[in-house]
């Protein structure tokens, strides 16, 4: 009964926005062109869905953001790890790193345009660094916070430093590593509808989504932009039970 | 390090034992406290035979657990000397094991593995290892959640984990800091007496710390009581009762009495208990 009343209550705000939406969209032709009408929005879904214009573009953008965050993630790791052990490292790579995040994905869009094109190796370079970031701060942040009372568990049983690499640091920055992975998801997906809007040239979900302005559809640039949330939405919740699964060991209250 | 008694062997005669021994001299320690010296430990002298139950109270932050530290060499830091066999003690070693004041079980492993962790860099073969765990487990009576994970058990249970993976690796001296301070009365009592028949069977020297008079007699062949600030060994009582023992011994009850009376006999105006020092993880 109380699951029933939230889940009313989640719907009920939605509801109202479409409730305006639709009012809105039957205020004259001007308005209809910004608002398109709801029935025609689901008219236009129901149309991309069948000849799979949906199905491709989504399926482009899905692909260009999870191998990007494939690549951009384990260089992260792998980054992170090394500066989280090496104090040499750590110095050498970290200010850099720390200077470069301060430019936005989308700031590096003029160079990466003039070196690489507009082509899927451009797009994908710019994603991957949008996942990166965060993957190689939260690493190194987990490998340098060592329990010390852990490690003296270690020290206590005569743990070479590779075991305690494998069972002490790297178990105990999961956690944390985790948490810059889902970070990486988040960025990654934003920053791929961002490149495929600014480098329209193949599949995306945002080159449909400019063309679809520029042929001024309203109601398919809203059916993009809601497949975009859904489906953001859904890599999100569909890695935090991947996460629950394999870090089954936290307490329920560390989660 | 590829010590293969068997567990469950017949007992050790103890007086043929002659590996196990630690002798302390001189011992003090010093920590740095903004900016001035503080002395926890000054001069501790204290010779303990091969196979020996020592019990050791004394107020809280008597440095009690400092001294089991320095024991097992997770600090070197320190003045005078510390001895195991002749060997002066310069870091930790598989010879010396340490039950935490609290329980330290990687929350990331299960049970079983974390029982493993005390074998990783012993010789043992896959299936005698297995064995060692499952002895052990069932040794603290956890013989259930071998694949549960830490955050999963009581405190109790946690501790008794704890126990476990310090006695898997056989080490000769074992120092256990409060180890079953977690536990309800009732377990305890049964904890204290499988702990004996552990020691009696195996002949490890044992150094409890414990803040329960009773049990230090119990357990202990001597009663180390210390006192606060520095840190001093005031008293060694002899209990002189061989094991197994009864508790209801009026030596032990005459034991208490005096020990009480020594723990109680100078009233400090500023008591030291109440201090605390944030950050500071105990034990
Ligand atoms: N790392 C440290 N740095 C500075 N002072 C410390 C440190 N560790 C312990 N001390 C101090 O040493 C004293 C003894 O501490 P210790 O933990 O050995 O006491 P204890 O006898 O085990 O107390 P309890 O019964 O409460 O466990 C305390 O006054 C404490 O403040
Ligand atoms: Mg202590």
């Amino acid at each position: 009964m109380k699951r029933l009343a939230s889940f009313a209550l989640a719907l009920a705000f939605p509801a109202l926005v479409l409730g305006w939406w639709e009012w809105e969209s039957r205020q004259g032709l001007g308005h209809a062109y910004a608002f398109a009408p709801l029935e025609q929005i689901a008219r236009s879904f129901l149309e991309m869905l069948a000849d799979g214009r949906l199905a491709l573009h989504a399926g482009a953008s899905l692909q260009r953001a999870l191998t990007a965050l494939l690549i951009g993630g384990t260089i992260g790791i792998v980054a992170g790890v090394a500066t989280g052990l090496s104090r040499v490292l750590d110095r050498t790579a970290s200010p850099l790193i720390t200077v470069m995040r301060q430019v936005p994905i989308l700031g590096w869009l003029p160079l990466v345009a003039l070196w690489f094109g507009n082509g899927d190796g451009a797009k994908l370079l710019l994603v991957s660094l949008s996942a990166f970031y965060p993957t190689v701060l939260n690493t190194q942040k987990g490998m340098q916070a060592i329990e010390q009372r852990y490690a003296e568990v270690g020290r206590l049983y005569g743990f070479t430093r590779s075991q305690s690499l494998r069972m002490i640091a790297w178990p105990s920055a999961l956690p944390l590593i985790f948490t810059g992975i889902s970070q990486a998801l988040a960025f990654a997906w934003i920053a791929t509808i961002g490149v495929e809007l600014l480098f329209s040239a193949s599949a995306g979900l945002g080159t449909e989504m400019m063309a679809a302005q520029v042929a001024a559809r309203t109601d398919i640039v809203l059916v993009c932009v809601a497949c975009v949330g859904v489906m953001g939405f859904t890599l999100n919740q569909l890695f935090a039970l991947l996460r629950t699964r394999l870090l089954r060991w936290q307490p329920a209250t560390a989660k | 390090m590829t010590d293969h008694r068997p567990l469950r062997g017949p007992a050790t005669d103890k007086a043929a034992r002659r590996t196990g021994a630690v002798r302390i001299s001189g011992l003090s320690k010093r920590y740095a406290m903004g900016g001035k010296a503080m002395t926890v430990l000054d001069d501790i002298n204290l010779s303990i035979r091969p196979g020996e139950f020592v019990s050791i109270v004394g107020p809280s932050g008597c440095g009690k657990s400092t001294l089991l530290r320095l024991i097992v060499g997770l600090d070197t830091d320190y003045d005078g000397e510390i001895r195991l066999d002749d060997t002066r003690v310069a870091g930790t070693g598989l010879e010396r094991g340490l039950v935490f004041q609290d329980h330290r079980l990687f929350p990331w492993m299960t049970v079983a593995k974390n029982v493993e962790v005390a074998l990783l860099n012993q010789k043992l073969p896959r299936d005698r290892r297995e064995r060692v765990i499952s002895e052990h487990l069932a040794l603290v009576g956890l013989s259930d959640f071998g694949d549960a994970y830490p955050h999963q058990l009581s405190g109790g249970m946690a501790q008794r984990a704890a126990i476990a993976r310090a006695l898997a690796n056989e080490p000769k001296v074992l120092a256990l800091d409060e180890p079953l301070g977690a536990l309800d009365a009732l377990t305890r009592v049964k904890v204290q007496a499988e702990l004996q028949r552990i020691w009696m069977e195996a002949g490890t020297t044992m150094i409890m710390v414990t803040h329960d008079v009773d049990e230090a007699l119990f357990l202990g062949d001597r009663v180390v009581v210390m006192s606060p600030r520095p840190g001093r060994i005031a008293r060694i009582v002899d209990v002189d009762l061989p094991h197994p023992r009864d508790r209801a011994s009026p030596l032990l009850h005459r034991l208490k009495d005096e020990i009480l009376a020594e723990l109680t006999r100078e009233p400090r105006e500023d008591d030291g208990t109440l201090v605390t020092f944030p950050g500071r993880p105990r034990g």
